[in-house]
């Protein structure tokens, strides 16, 4: 409407924290001879998801060791011996998370 | 990102729902172009042959193979954005406009700051006025939300909150109330596919001094303070806390109308049986003392039918609540007097009957949810396969036997009501934690 008087008001949203960027893992040159771990999550129903992840990449990529593995708990629970394993057996990883 | 920062190079599988959720989640943890490869949702409950269809497909997002996104996202060499470190501020103006107020309410609306109903402008005046509410400084840091562990933590003043509290409509008076809820850090809108139900319960003197309903409707819109209480609790979640929007940081599939005020009430302490203390007092305040309590959890019901089968309606009630989070009721002071009479004297005689007569069937022991978001009891499972007792006699029950599943979980029992039927209400609501009202007059 012209004219109609203009206010000014509080802006409702909260403050987000600072962003601290993380560069990121440098990648494979390929896959041959990799050993690649495949990690289920385990959100409820999905395992034949990950089987078959597994199963479709052996298929495709014959070359590579493709390691399924489950993370411990459930799919809220941290696994710090599984991440140190893979870092210390593993050249990359794969996590899917089923919904 | 984990494994990530471990130096080995990773592929997150999702599905296409949550695509907007996990990129939020990973810009905010600081490594917003982690590689993803999307799959068409869902895969949860999916034969295997969908679920191979689904791999050998397109990705949803891009529209490339997803096994050629799942390779390359392990071998294709680093961007220069990819390699990037260091800090990236984030700063938020204070002030919005100027502009007409009907160009404001629709700016409010269409960024998902508002209910979707219209609200009070937060001017300068009005929030000053109701920053007159409380003692304390207006940049004084109240507290972090989030809407759940993936998405960031975002913080606040008490400027903030009163922001939010005058949207909502309160009055001054009702702002240590709002603080309060707001410092326990606690979303009202968690972000799950489940349409999570909050409440809120006040006890203390606060109630009266600001008129609150634990009378007749005390769940109802019929009462301000109950009102804009708990509309400001979601209001808060949204704007303070980091949530809200559809598809991003709130998933409920079909969402969940208790939202909208959260089952704000107040309880009904005054018409407390003998011997049943109030609930904050339960919780180790003093009965004097004005505090918050805060609910969260799937299902809430509207229960009768209490005259003919007393304590027995309750139990048959929670034997059938075989979901996530908790156990939780309020009933109406005829009930609690009904109970009292049936020979419970306290609440705590209450709880710990219905802890011990509430049976599962054995089969939902390793399956439902036992204490928080914990599924099951899955440590017990492992005692009872190790052969320690009662748990290894449980396992070899045979199908149909019954266990006291819930034996570790309270029941949260509360009064309120006006008194004109045996009514309660319950549900699987969990008890998250009290804060102080005093601590922010």
């Amino acid at each position: 409407m012209a004219g109609e008087k203009k206010i000014t008001v509080l802006n409702p949203l909260g403050q987000p924290p600072p962003i601290k960027l993380e560069p990121m893992a440098p990648r494979l040159d390929n896959l041959d001879g990799k050993t690649i771990y495949v990690v289920d999550v385990k959100f409820p129903a999905s395992k034949p998801f990950g089987e078959e992840l597994v199963k479709t990449l052996k298929e495709q990529y014959p070359g590579t060791t493709w390691l399924y593995r489950e993370k411990i708990g459930s799919y809220f629970d941290d696994d710090p011996a599984l991440w140190a394993e893979i870092k210390e057996k593993g050249h990359g990883m794969i996590q899917f998370i089923g919904h | 990102m984990t494994v990530e920062k471990l130096g080995v190079p990773t592929v997150p599988i999702i599905t296409n729902t949550f695509e907007y959720a996990v990129k939020n989640a990973v810009s905010a943890k600081g490594m917003p172009n982690l590689r993803f490869a999307f799959i068409p949702h869902p895969v949860a409950y999916t034969p295997a042959e969908e679920c191979r269809k689904k791999l050998l497909g397109d990705d949803p997002i891009t529209g490339r193979k997803v096994l050629s996104e799942i390779i390359e996202g392990l071998t294709k060499p680093l961007t220069e954005e990819e390699k990037k470190a260091g800090l990236l501020e984030r700063p938020r103006e204070r002030l919005i406009g100027p502009d007409t107020p009907d160009n404001l309410q629709a700016l409010f609306r269409d960024n998902g700051w508002t209910l979707y109903l219209p609200i009070v402008l937060p001017t300068e005046e009005k929030v000053a006025e109701m920053l007159k509410g409380t003692s304390h400084r207006p940049d004084e840091k109240v507290g972090e939300m989030q809407p759940s562990s993936p998405h960031e933590k975002w913080s606040y003043t008490v400027e903030q909150v009163a922001v939010n509290a005058v949207m909502a409509g309160a009055r001054p008076e009702f702002l240590p109330v709002i603080l309060a809820i707001a410092s326990t850090g606690e979303t009202s809108l968690f972000t799950s596919t489940n349409s999570f139900t909050a409440m809120v319960c006040v006890n203390g003197p606060i109630r009266r001094e600001i008129n609150m309903n634990s009378s007749i409707g005390a769940f109802g819109p019929f009462n301000h303070a109950n009102a804009a209480i708990g509309c400001a609790w979601t209001l808060i979640s949204k704007n303070l806390g980091n949530g809200g929007a559809p598809g991003r940081k709130y998933m409920g599939s079909q969402g969940q109308g208790h939202n909208y005020n959260n089952l704000c009430f107040a309880e009904n302490e005054e018409r407390l049986p003998p011997g049943w203390k109030p609930f904050h007092v339960q919780k180790g305040f003093k009965p004097e003392e004005s505090v918050v309590s805060i609910f969260s959890g799937w299902s809430w019901s509207n229960m009768g039918g209490f005259e003919t089968n007393k304590s027995n309606t309750i139990k048959r009630f929670f034997t059938y609540q075989t979901q996530c989070c908790g156990q939780t009721m309020v009933v109406d002071p005829l009930v609690a007097d009904l109970l009292y009479k049936e020979g419970f004297k306290t609440k705590e005689q209450l709880n710990q009957w219905l802890k011990e007569n509430v049976m599962f069937p054995q089969e939902y022991w390793g399956q439902m949810s036992g204490v928080g978001f914990g599924f099951g009891h899955p440590k017990e499972l492992e005692l009872a396969r190790a052969g320690v007792e009662p748990y290894a006699s449980w396992l070899k029950l045979p199908e149909g036997a019954v266990i006291p599943v819930p034996r570790n979980v309270d029941v949260n029992i509360m009064v309120a009501g006006g008194e004109t039927n045996p009514y309660w209400q319950g549900g699987t609501l969990r008890y998250i934690t009290s804060a102080s009202v005093d601590r922010w007059r």
